[in-house]
């Protein structure tokens, strides 16, 4: 598990630009709120779908929440999927953050014994897979707190 | 609603999927009673059939020189081409028109965009919507596992009744609650498959159906409605918290309504889009057949079953004749059709005069007709 911190001095990329950076208090992911109605949206956009404009400005998110809903993802998805030749079950969450939206993402965590709806979560980057130069792509995840 | 023609739900080895369609086109055209020249339009709903697919399958028709429109719009295309036929007639444009949909489609779990970094990360994978769907609405409502093993129990007893439906057997609550878990707590037999399949309908005006039938079946509404902001889709990479929309399953349904003059309480049966089985339980509150929440209780009082009080996806529902996209909501079209008319069997609703449709899919397409005798 690479921990916020530590992935600034590691060879890896992130799986797309703009998802999430770096900040003194850890990783967080980047969102975006209309300077017109007030709604936040992840990833960041320069459009608003609320109310059609294209008045939004860059905001670091929450770096935690609670989960709003959640399952295992039980098989193998199809491509393009990238993980690991041995697949392991991985949860996948919805994350109600205090900005007023709900991020889908994987879940560092896959027993659904342990997760219940309402219970807090933080984000985690970390290691996903390797690309074809050997560099580690990073991805978010989000974690149950004290986990 | 002159005429309707299915070609089965299931796997046809190589057969051609242009095939599939023209067999479905030849039926309806049959059922209608009418000739193929008559037909004045034609609106093909397909995802996976490639370009120009409708031309493809009409040109083993006839060729005829009308308008012929390729649809693609998810688990919504088959509506959406209904639609545009009712619109062409409504709108005197032609008096009989065409609407049909075929799929061959690729077999497991949808795949998706190659570009999509979500996609990428696992996050495209449709099952994993309907299941975060489903738990939120266990934890909120008190929807039990067993609630959704017995919605497939039921589709599948009933899919039995069909001779069009993919697995055409009943499965017991045992086989169903043991079947492999796909997406927590959403178990394989509580999904529909992806499969191959055609379905074909002819509309035409009210004069022109006067002189071929005496079973008149009226298409009272068909909306087709996409998804307003902050409402939950598949897939969604963030949804709003603070706004709290109604559902496009709602809105559509509410149009449909208020276009018909008919209400939930008017229909006596629903075909509706059970993906998986909580989405049953799901779309039953949210076409209004009752409360927010009792979705579940409105299963387990058995109100839904053949001979209950508002019968849902007596065909057998996607769950047991799986789900080619583009003919999906022509074929649930064509059962309430054959119910109307008091054909279908030994599934037959008694006294069915109202029936009501409704498909969902990808990014919150949805289509929703109402049609009565």
């Amino acid at each position: 598990m690479l921990v916020a911190s530590e992935t600034d001095t590691v060879n890896a990329v992130p799986i797309a630009p703009n998802l999430f950076e770096f900040s003194a208090d850890g990783a967080h992911l980047i969102g975006s709120r209309c300077i017109n109605c007030g709604e936040v949206r992840f990833p960041v956009n320069d459009f608003c779908p609320q109310c059609c404009t294209e008045t939004t400005e860059r905001i670091a998110l929450s770096r935690r929440g609670t989960l709003y809903s959640f399952t295992v993802q039980r098989f193998r998805p199809p491509p393009p999927y990238r993980g690991s030749e041995n697949f392991q079950p991985y949860g996948v969450g919805m994350i109600e953050l205090p900005e007023g939206l709900r991020v889908t993402t994987v879940l560092d965590d896959n027993n659904p014994e342990g997760l219940s709806v309402g219970i807090e979560m933080e984000l985690v980057v970390t290691k996903l897979f390797e690309d074809e130069v050997g560099r580690d792509v990073l991805g978010y995840k989000f974690r149950r707190v004290n986990s | 609603m002159l005429g309707v023609g299915l070609h089965p739900f299931g796997r046809f080895g190589e057969k051609d999927v242009i095939e599939i369609g023209r067999e479905a086109v030849l039926k309806a055209i049959d059922d209608a009673g009418l000739p193929w020249q008559k037909v004045g339009a034609a609106y093909c709903g397909t995802v996976f059939a490639g370009p120009m697919a409708g031309n493809k399958v009409l040109a083993r028709v006839g060729l005829t020189g009308i308008p012929i429109v390729n649809v693609e719009n998810a688990c919504a295309s088959g509506g959406s081409a209904l639609r545009e036929a009712y619109q062409s007639i409504a709108g005197g444009f032609c008096d009989v028109a065409l609407a049909f949909g075929m799929e061959k489609m690729p077999k497991g779990f949808i795949a998706g965009n190659p570009n999509d970094w979500f996609a990428v990360m696992g996050l495209a994978v449709n099952p994993q919507y309907f299941a975060l769907k489903a738990r939120w609405h266990m934890a909120t409502f008190g929807t039990t596992e067993e609630q959704l093993v017995q919605v497939s129990v039921k589709n599948h007893r009933n899919g039995a009744l069909n001779p069009f439906a993919m697995y055409r057997k009943a499965m017991s609550f045992e086989e169903i609650a043991k079947s492999q878990m796909v997406n927590d707590p959403l178990r394989l037999l509580m999904l529909c498959a992806p499969n191959e399949g055609g379905a074909a309908v002819v509309l035409c005006s009210k004069e022109i159906a006067k002189q071929y039938t005496t079973k008149l079946i009226k298409l009272a509404a068909i909306v087709l409605d996409s998804p307003l902001y902050g409402t939950t889709e598949v897939p969604h990479i963030s949804v709003s918290a603070r706004v709290e929309a109604p559902t496009v399953t709602m809105t559509a349904a509410q149009e449909a309504y208020s276009q018909s003059g008919i209400g939930p309480q008017d229909l006596d049966l629903v075909e509706l889009q059970d993906t998986d089985s909580a989405s049953e339980i799901i779309y039953t509150e949210e076409l209004g057949l009752c409360a927010r929440g009792e979705g579940g209780k409105l299963l387990d009082d058995g109100a839904t079953e053949i001979h209950g009080e508002i019968p849902v996806n007596v065909s057998g529902g996607l769950l047991s004749k799986g789900e080619p996209l583009g003919a999906s909501a022509l074929a649930q079209v064509a059962e309430v059709v054959w119910q109307l008319r008091e054909e279908a069997g030994p599934r037959q609703v008694k006294n069915a005069r109202v029936g009501l449709t409704h498909v969902y899919g990808a990014l919150g397409n949805c289509a929703v007709s109402v049609l009565h005798r």
